[in-house]
């Protein structure tokens, strides 16, 4: 199955969240399964975030020295998810929101996520499980308020998928 | 890696996409002498057509294209012209999707549509209303 071939605008990635108030989350097998991850991504599931964060890996390396070599080595290791904070527009009865809400006051919760992007022909997936750390409402006056939160992505619980 | 995007596809596109919006109210793309025969009209002018070049000796190292064109709307009746802007701003204001229509149309990530001023010509006769839109297209 092809996956976009162009350079994406950023404008392109969007962000779905698994329903329901106590979720299951997807397997590891599952998030690299599109049958899985496509029912995720429904209008119904999406967070009207402003932008989507930088997602992935964070870097972690380990060096160390060798006797009578010039150069150490840099060895990549136990690397987190990268945490994403996000801003959202904040409308209280918005029920993705209330989710997030919800699951930051439990911390425990974890939830399906899905960051998607497509050419308008061809679609990839990010899907990753996470828990929520911080929500937060930003209220001041001269902007729209916006609620900010952060995702935590569990380790090596994340997959990519395409469409045809 | 992209090909530079081709400015008369823009063009076709704008061309269809601002008349299926507006129509039965004519769409040109220069403002000619249209002012003397039609009481409601638009023209529009493509500008910006832009691929930022990242570094390298590769031609087609680009990245995405986000033109803009703006939209100018004449009208004797100065309502006809805000209500077509209203139309404009409804339809393609954060529109993504197929831009154009089948034939000359391309998928755009993004359009969006910024209500710049309105305006009155005492010469033409004319009221004026002005907007731009800025089109986010993957390459």
């Amino acid at each position: 199955m092809p996956l976009p071939t162009k350079v994406l605008p950023g404008f392109t990635a969007s962000l779905y969240v698994q329903p329901a108030s106590t979720p299951t989350p997807l397997t590891t097998a599952q998030l690299s399964l599109i049958a899985s991850v496509s029912p995720l991504t429904i209008s119904g599931n999406l967070l009207q975030v402003e932008a989507v964060p930088v997602f992935g890996q964070d870097d972690a390396v380990a060096s160390f020295m060798v006797a009578g070599s010039r150069q150490s080595d840099k060895l990549p290791t136990q690397s987190a998810p990268t945490s994403m904070t996000i801003t959202v527009a904040w409308n209280p009865s918005d029920t993705v929101l209330l989710l997030i809400r919800a699951d930051a006051y439990s911390g425990l919760i974890d939830r399906t996520y899905v960051v998607q992007a497509t050419d308008g022909t061809s679609t990839v997936n990010y899907a990753f499980n996470a828990r929520v750390g911080q929500f937060q409402i930003d209220s001041q006056p001269g902007a729209e308020a916006k609620a900010v939160f952060t995702l935590h992505p569990r380790g090596n619980q994340y997959g990519w998928t395409n469409t045809a | 890696m992209a090909t530079q995007q081709n400015p008369v596809q823009y063009a076709k596109a704008i061309q269809y996409q601002l008349n299926s919006i507006v129509t039965p109210v004519p769409v040109y793309a220069t403002f000619n002498r249209n002012f003397a025969i039609e009481p409601k009209f638009l023209t529009w002018m493509l500008r910006n057509v832009h691929q930022e070049v990242f570094t390298g000796q590769t031609q087609s190292n680009k990245s995405i294209d986000r033109p803009t064109f703006q939209i100018s709307i004449f009208t004797q009746q100065i309502e006809d012209g805000f209500t077509i802007s209203n139309q404009i701003l409804q339809s393609l204001h954060g529109f993504s999707g197929l831009f154009g229509g089948a034939t000359n149309g391309f998928w755009i990530a993004k359009a969006d549509v910024t209500w710049l001023y309105n305006s009155y010509d005492n010469d033409d006769k004319l009221a004026q209303v002005f907007l731009d839109c800025t089109l986010d297209i993957p390459t």
